[in-house]
């Protein structure tokens, strides 16, 4: 193994461990299932390397094969993460972990997203001065009445 | 590993440095303490520069040195930008950087095909597709769960003492990759039998002579020292195609490894079917 294989390799080893600590810490859907395709392009680079190493094709081939089983797993993913979506609108992983082991911890619960907090409060939006007759309340969308019962 | 630390200083320095830049630029506990990024970039940057720099001083061209250092420090700069990003726009397409960064590591390793298929997939069906979902998922902006990290301590560290670990693992001085055991016992009847067989040991000297250009190692007075290295013994290299030679490439995928490339068609088939039942369906209601 020369110094020109070693650092191809260790460049696939930083890429792999950047893709573990985005899926450890990341609380985005989106971003875990990204992180650990990075983890994938580690593993690729380091099979390319060891193709070379070996003088044979079988590393860039299997690499090949990685790369259809990605490109499938993106699409299942996507699919599960839109079906997820719909059912907690919203992409935290945290409004899963009922699904958790059953001796871990619950995690932290924080402050809720400030989409949807559904109680009428808009923040900085103008005050206009009030004029005609008084509205009824709005009706709730249902988005916030989604999310609101997920949280809880 | 005392000895791995003292012969290798930059290698734990550039650890440090980039572990300490990635846990700076990483988004904290409570939403909105944000610290200014360029110190986390420097850190970062310095970490990136002197890992690259403990790896050895490899014999080749000072266009191929030059083309893997932007090509190495922008995948892993981009990678840890992704990591880091509180915009998930944003970190999708620093995954997109990254993505090219890889595929012009490939091209420098002779496997121009597989780049262009990186390409293709990744950065222009995977990113379009993740895009897509975030855009659609998230309208009203920014979400608090995206300005958060869990555990990014114990995370970032345990990950980075994991890397260390396999530097010190590849950078072991007896570390010998690519003598396979088949080769030594073929070795040994080559040397028995004088009047060599014609057939596994005629092959793989057939498959390590045909070693590409690319690749300067084998010292051409003592071909004898650097045995032969075949792969797999049902597929030895081609001798009249170098490695990544997109003709032996194609060879190899429709002869040898037929049987895997229906069976990847029929994993494609399966997946969209799957793809199709999974996703929400419009009488289910809108997103």
């Amino acid at each position: 193994m020369t110094p020109e294989d070693l650092r191809f390799l260790l460049v696939g080893a930083g890429l792999f461990i950047l893709g573990a600590i985005g899926f450890l810490t990341r609380r985005n859907l989106i971003l875990m299932v990204l992180s650990a395709e990075l983890m994938m392009h580690g593993v690729s680079m380091t099979l390319v390397t060891f193709g070379r190493i070996h003088q044979t094709q079988e590393g860039q081939i299997f690499t090949i094969f990685t790369l259809t089983v990605a490109a499938c797993e993106a699409g299942l993913a996507l699919a599960l993460v839109l079906s997820l979506y719909r059912k907690s609108h919203s992409l935290d992983i945290q409004l899963w972990s009922e699904l958790r082991e059953p001796d871990m911890p619950a995690p932290v619960q924080d402050a809720p997203a400030r989409i949807d907090d559904g109680s009428g409060s808009y923040g900085d939006t103008p005050k206009l001065t009030p004029a005609g007759i008084v509205p009824k309340d709005p009706p709730r969308t249902k988005s916030s009445a989604g999310a609101s019962s997920a949280r809880t | 590993m005392m000895d791995w630390l003292q012969a290798h200083p930059m290698t734990v320095v550039g650890l440090v440095l980039w572990a300490v830049g990635v846990l700076w630029l990483m988004p904290g506990k409570q939403a909105g303490s944000t610290r200014p990024k360029i110190p986390g970039l420097l850190l970062t940057a310095a970490g990136l520069f002197a890992f690259c720099l403990s790896c050895g001083k490899p014999q080749t061209q000072l266009a191929d040195e030059v083309m893997f250092w932007v090509f190495a420090v922008s995948a892993l700069l981009c990678g840890v930008l992704m990591i880091t990003a509180r915009n998930p726009v944003y970190a999708a397409l620093w995954f997109a950087l990254a993505t090219l960064a890889t595929c012009g590591l490939f091209l420098l390793q002779s496997a121009p095909f597989l780049a262009a298929a990186t390409i293709i997939v990744y950065a222009g069906a995977v990113i379009v597709t993740f895009l897509f979902v975030i855009m659609l998922a998230q309208q009203s902006g920014a979400a608090g769960y995206d300005q958060k990290s869990g555990q990014s301590v114990m995370a970032t560290i345990s990950a980075f003492i994991l890397l260390g670990a396999v530097a010190m693992t590849l950078q072991q001085e007896k570390l010998e990759i690519g003598v396979p055991v088949v080769v030594a016992k073929a070795k040994e009847t080559n040397a028995a039998v004088a009047p060599s067989p014609p057939n596994m040991s005629a092959m793989m000297q057939a498959s390590g002579s045909g070693s590409p250009a690319g690749l300067p190692t084998a010292p051409a007075d003592a071909p004898e020292e650097k045995p032969a290295v075949p792969g797999n013994l049902l597929s030895s290299a081609d001798p009249d195609h170098a490695v990544g030679d997109l003709k032996g490439l194609g060879r190899s995928l429709f002869s040898d490894y037929l049987f895997a490339v229906e069976l990847a068609g029929t994993l494609l088939l399966v997946a969209s079917i799957g793809a199709i039942a999974l996703a929400p369906r419009r009488e289910q209601g809108a997103l």
